[in-house]
């Protein structure tokens, strides 16, 4: 029991003292925070940065290459590339976060079960792993976009088929290291109910890492959603999406090869960013 | 890399024009054998052309197959008795004469002296008929539509068909591959054996053949056409992915690809070492309405929406000048096309506006536009057309889904608008309007469930009137009804596009997307 | 994503049932159930998923021109018309017999013949592409750890955040116009002849396969390498005047190509799944060319059989690593 309000006493110090401190202190996650901050910041104020709507068409000034008056020149359909790629920003973060929010969910709470319980709770959901993840992946995520229609409902539909087996198998070790401590015994023997024990102590010690691994998956179901877009089950069109835009490019990488090297970088920065998030987060919480 | 530096090396400039100019005067003095004995001996002779293909010959069963991948290589084996043009015209090819009754009902062929099957056999009009015969049989999707009463090898070289009723296409439905000349009871063996085996009199024999992937072709040395093919060796070489096609093309490791997209001609045609060849298609980009949706039922809302599309200018954005925009819905490639006389509702924003006043819906609504998702122009094009219906108040949804689902949605008439193309079969205008104004076919007015008895009864008219004046002016009205009550709008007629090496002379290109390789040479 | 770093879960101990058995070979017939399970499972899976998915594969074979009683009697022909249940009781049996998932419908060859004549390339270039990552893998971890928090250490450590976002088939398109276009070293695509030609042909996707896992496995081998340097035994080598040399050839280096290996293993589902859109990028024709056509002309067989196949190499391949593992790692050596 002592250890416990220890914990949490220490964890709430450290918040209330020196959340900025800690950032500061901490490079990758401040270098991180501000490359993510200008990213989001990019996207909520596109309709104020661009003068442009980013569906506009102009048919008879297609294709052209950069310029003053559109600085990363037009597309095919003579749309302005620069507005593209920053409304683009709005279309595939947000896809990404609201992607993250039931596979996280189900992933961290079925990792606790199976890694606090044991037994066959652990024995059926680590089949259902298993089983899952011995397909490669590609080849889920193409037959699910497939089976449910290209566009974001595919996307939604393939991650909370598949993307919560990563945070449950993170999660399951974490939780059954944890249920060996004697802080854990101990709230046992007071006869507090299992699922209390997982919401009230366990999920506060688990969830530091859950939003680590968090960081790096966002940037796999980027790369995910980019690919598809490649494969030509992406976004529909007319929403702009990097992905259908670098695929849209391809085909002028000789001729202008900004169409899709452009939107290609918009996904590397992006990664950049929060990988080095998660970095940062990671050193965080190791140092503690 | 040697391979790579092969190819680059440049050929002295006489050499080539002299090749250039051998191949100009020979393609000017007739398609045909007689005149190529002369030049016999400039002719560049030999090699192995590879041909890259974005999908796999999975089979030579002439009757039963339809799709692209494996017509192009079926009608590489097999031969028909007539066959049509780099201009859709129809001319005598495996018989060296034809001739049609006047009641339009007894068709008569005489087969060419000499010819044989690639084994060595002779060819006899008993091959002929069993050919035919076969094909009314098994039906397939290009079941023969003429109704036939009999078919006799009267001798050795004469074949006689009769018709139950006159049926103008019929000499243009023998023209297609699926018609092709084969031995009698398939040489013995069973059909299915025949054709995991085929013997036609086709200019290349199958040697080596992985229906998942290459196909490998050796001349055909009893070839009838004497001296061809030029080459020793055709490989169809099988690349998916087009971006791959252009990359191998321009690096010489392939001959000549079969995919290009209409985006990418423009940069082979510039770079140093590949070029296009082009040639009208029979195929037609077109946005389909269905007839029995809520808004689309209205003729005042498809005038409407066809009066706000720019179609010039959406051709030239999406098509890079490899398109004509259309007018009429037969190709300019077909017969009978009024693509230049037709009175077609053109781009004028204010008359759209207007249209739609008349209709039940003048203050616009909102709809369901399928498109078939994994190619960039039809995406381009739906955005184009989203675009178009704004500007007049209809405002339309872009429903990209895969090609399988998308069929699927199609055939259950579950949709609003679709894009969608048209495809003759065979050069008569018949293939196309069949299939598009036929409330009573399966395709039911492609799918439009466009019905208008006067359309009906004009298609009719038209499959019995012999060719001539008459039967233009039965398709000028057929095609002038369509353009006004526009149960489907036509956009453009793409090109068929064919991406080269510089160095390949003499390759004809045809208007179904099939090219010819018998006088293709390769001029190192 | 599914990507793992050696301390997953596969590598928990695990503890009760069958307690007939000895204990120590107890694991050993709990992981060979579990893997057991988990391919019957995958067959399940494979038989159902693919049903799911709309689209017909008779109107993909006939073309969307085909009349309804060539699909019907395409039906008739492929199967398809019988209940779904005694569609599943003959694949099994087909399964269970001939080791097969029947004959393709668009091709009209077995699968198994079909896969196994793609499989060659795909494994080659699997093979390949797991060979340069764990050369170019230990290299830069060995340089990142003899000079830590160096400049090249913070290179090197920043490889995997700057990689990350990259997608596979985008550096594949880099490598392409770049490498094969523009300088003309590699050919553009497809395999070449013999096994020079082969090799050669396969050099730029199996650089495209590895660049995904080369940041993973620095990282891990990095840290390995670190732990080891730093351990006391290393100290005391040191301070008996051993060279720097020898002790990194001799004790380290050769004690991280066999984790480096295993780490792929654990990531091979990846590793597959990476190699199968590389191929589609270089025109290769693969495992991967052969799926992806597979999927868009419904042809279930093809699909089935691949998702099975690689499934089973996934199983096989893990319980090996885990095998290993327990050889290899001193905490579980005595269990063995």
């Amino acid at each position: 029991m002592k250890s416990i309000q220890l914990d949490t006493q220490l964890q709430e110090n450290r918040k209330g003292k020196s959340l900025l401190k800690k950032v500061l202190n901490t490079p990758p996650l401040l270098w991180g925070g501000m490359m993510f901050a200008l990213l989001i910041g990019v996207a909520v104020f596109a309709p104020v940065i661009s003068p442009y709507q980013p569906s506009h068409q102009n048919l008879f000034a297609i294709l052209q290459p950069p310029s003053t008056k559109h600085w990363l020149g037009t597309d095919q359909l003579g749309r302005d590339l620069f507005t593209r790629v920053i409304y683009a920003a709005r279309t595939d973060l947000s896809i990404m976060v609201l992607a993250e929010v039931i596979p996280f969910c189900t992933g961290v709470f079925l990792g606790m079960l199976a890694g606090y319980y044991g037994k066959w709770i652990d024995t059926l959901i680590t089949l259902i792993t298993d089983t899952l993840i011995a397909f490669p992946f590609y080849l889920i995520v193409i037959i699910v976009a497939f089976a449910s229609g290209a566009g974001q409902k595919g996307i939604y539909i393939t991650f909370i088929l598949v993307g919560w087996i990563v945070y449950a198998r993170v999660i399951k070790g974490l939780s059954a290291s944890f249920r060996k401590q004697e802080w854990i015994a101990a709230a046992q023997t007071l006869g507090i109910p299992g699922v209390k024990i997982i919401l009230r102590h366990l999920l506060p010690n688990v969830l530091p890492q859950a939003v680590v691994v968090l960081m790096t998956d966002m940037v796999g179901l980027l790369v995910a959603i980019v690919t598809l877009g490649y494969l030509g089950i992406g976004i529909a069109p007319p929403t702009p999406d990097w992905g259908t835009m670098i695929s849209d490019g391809q085909s002028f990488i000789a001729t202008a090869w900004w169409l899709s090297a452009v939107p290609g970088c918009a996904v590397v920065y992006t990664g950049i960013a929060l990988s080095l998030v998660g970095d940062g987060l990671a050193d965080i919480w190791r140092r503690k | 890399m040697s391979k790579v530096s092969a190819f680059l090396r440049k050929k002295p400039l006489i050499a080539s024009l002299m090749i250039l100019l051998l191949v100009l005067t020979a393609g000017c003095s007739g398609s045909n054998n007689a005149s190529q004995n002369t030049g016999k001996n400039q002719v560049v002779k030999g090699g192995t052309f590879v041909y890259g293909r974005p999908a796999p010959v999975t089979s030579f069963d002439e009757y039963s197959e339809i799709t692209s991948n494996n017509a192009f290589a079926i009608d590489k084996v097999f031969e028909p008795l007539v066959a049509f043009n780099k201009d859709g015209k129809i001319g005598n090819w495996l018989a060296k004469s034809h001739s049609i009754s006047k009641d339009g009902l007894t068709y008569t062929f005489v087969l060419r002296d000499g010819l044989k099957f690639s084994n060595g056999t002779d060819v006899t009009a008993k091959d002929a008929a069993f050919s035919i015969q076969q094909h009314l049989i098994d039906k397939g999707p290009l079941a023969i539509s003429a109704q036939v009463a009999s078919i006799k090898a009267k001798d050795n070289k004469t074949l006689v068909i009769t018709l139950k009723e006159p049926y103008t296409p019929f000499l243009s439905e023998l023209a297609n591959f699926s018609n092709g000349i084969l031995p009698n009871n398939f040489g013995g063996v069973s059909e299915k054996q025949f054709f995991k085996k085929p013997i036609g009199t086709g200019p290349f024999v199958v040697q080596k053949w992985d229906p998942a992937g290459d196909l490998t072709f050796v001349k055909n040395k009893y070839y009838w056409q004497k001296g061809k093919p030029y080459i020793d060796k055709l490989v169809y070489k099988l690349i998916e992915d087009d971006s791959q096609a252009i990359n191998q093309l321009k690096a010489g490791e392939v001959n000549a690809i079969e995919s290009l997209p209409l985006e990418n001609a423009n940069e082979l045609k510039q770079n140093a070492g590949t070029g296009v060849l082009t040639s009208g298609s029979w195929s037609i980009e077109q946005l389909f309405f269905n007839t029995l949706d809520k808004h689309f039922s209205d003729v005042h809302v498809r005038r409407a929406l066809a009066l706000a599309i720019d179609r010039p200018a959406l051709t030239k954005a999406l098509t890079f000048g490899y398109a004509e925009p259309a007018n009429s819905l037969l190709p300019p490639a077909i017969l009978y096309n009024t693509n230049k006389t037709i009175k077609a509702l053109n781009f004028d924003t204010n008359a759209a506006k207007k249209e739609l006043a008349k209709s039940a819906y003048p203050h616009g609504f909102s709809t369901n536009l399928l498109i078939a998702s994994g190619n960039s122009t039809t995406a381009h094009l739906a955005q184009i057309l989203q675009q178009a219906g704004k500007t007049i108040g209809i405002n339309i949804n872009i429903e990209s889904i895969e090609l399988a689902s998308f069929r699927d949605r199609f055939f259950a008439y579950n949709f609003s608008t679709m894009i969608n193309g048209g495809q003759a079969d065979y050069p008569d205008a018949d293939s196309i309007l069949a299939f598009q104004t036929d409330p009573k076919g399966f395709s039911k007015s492609y799918w439009t469930h466009y019905t208008n008895n006067n359309v009906t009864k004009l298609l009719y008219e038209g499959q019995k009137t012999p060719d001539g004046p008459a039967r233009a002016k039965i398709y000028a009205n057929l095609q002038q009804i369509l353009a006004d009550e526009v149960p489907y709008i036509p956009l453009y007629y793409p090109d068929v596009l064919i991406g080269v090496r510089s160095s390949v002379k003499g390759l004809v290109v045809l208007p179904n997307g099939s090219v010819r390789f018998d006088s293709v040479q390769i001029t190192k | 994503m599914i990507k793992l770093s050696a301390t997953g879960g596969r590598f928990k101990k695990l503890s009760g049932l069958s307690a007939k058995i000895a204990p120590s070979h107890r694991w050993l017939v709990r992981a060979l159930i579990r893997a057991v399970s988990v391919v019957f499972c995958v067959v399940v899976a494979v038989f159902f998923i693919i049903r799911i998915v709309p689209g017909d594969p008779a109107k993909m074979i006939l073309g969307q021109y085909a009349t309804p009683q060539a699909i019907e009697s395409m039906h008739h022909r492929l199967g398809l018309d019988l209940p779904i249940w005694e569609q599943f009781i003959r694949f099994v049996q087909n399964l269970v017999t001939h080791g097969d998932t029947g004959t393709s419908i668009v091709l009209g060859t077995s699968t198994r013949t079909l896969i196994a004549e793609r499989a060659p390339v795909t494994l080659l270039l699997i093979a390949m592409a797991s060979l340069l990552a764990i050369i170019v893998s230990i290299v830069l971890a060995t340089v990142a750890a003899t000079h830590k928090n160096g400049v090249l250490d913070h290179l090197i450590r920043i490889l995997p955040t700057v990689t990350l976002g990259m997608p596979i088939f985008w550096v594949g398109l880099l490598l392409i116009i770049f490498l094969s276009v523009r300088l003309r070293w590699f050919p553009v695509g497809g395999v070449g002849q013999g096994l020079g030609g082969m090799l050669y042909s396969l050099m730029l996707p199996a650089i495209t396969v590895a660049f995904a896992h080369i940041p993973t496995l620095v990282r891990s081998l990095r840290t390995q390498m670190l732990e080891v340097l730093e351990s006391d035994f290393v100290v005391t080598l040191k301070a008996a005047g051993i060279p720097n040399r020898v002790i990194l050839v001799k004790h380290v280096l050769r004690n991280s190509a066999l984790p480096a290996l295993m780490l792929l293993g654990v990531n091979i589902s990846y590793l597959i799944g990476g190699t199968l859109v590389v191929e589609q990028v270089f025109g290769i024709e693969g495992i991967g060319s052969l799926l992806f056509s597979a999927i868009s002309n419904r042809d279930f067989p093809i699909i089935q059989g691949i998702a099975l196949y690689c499934a089973i190499s996934v199983e096989i391949i893990s319980f090996l690593v885990e095998i290993a593992s327990r050889f290899l790692d001193p905490r579980t050596k005595g269990e063995l």
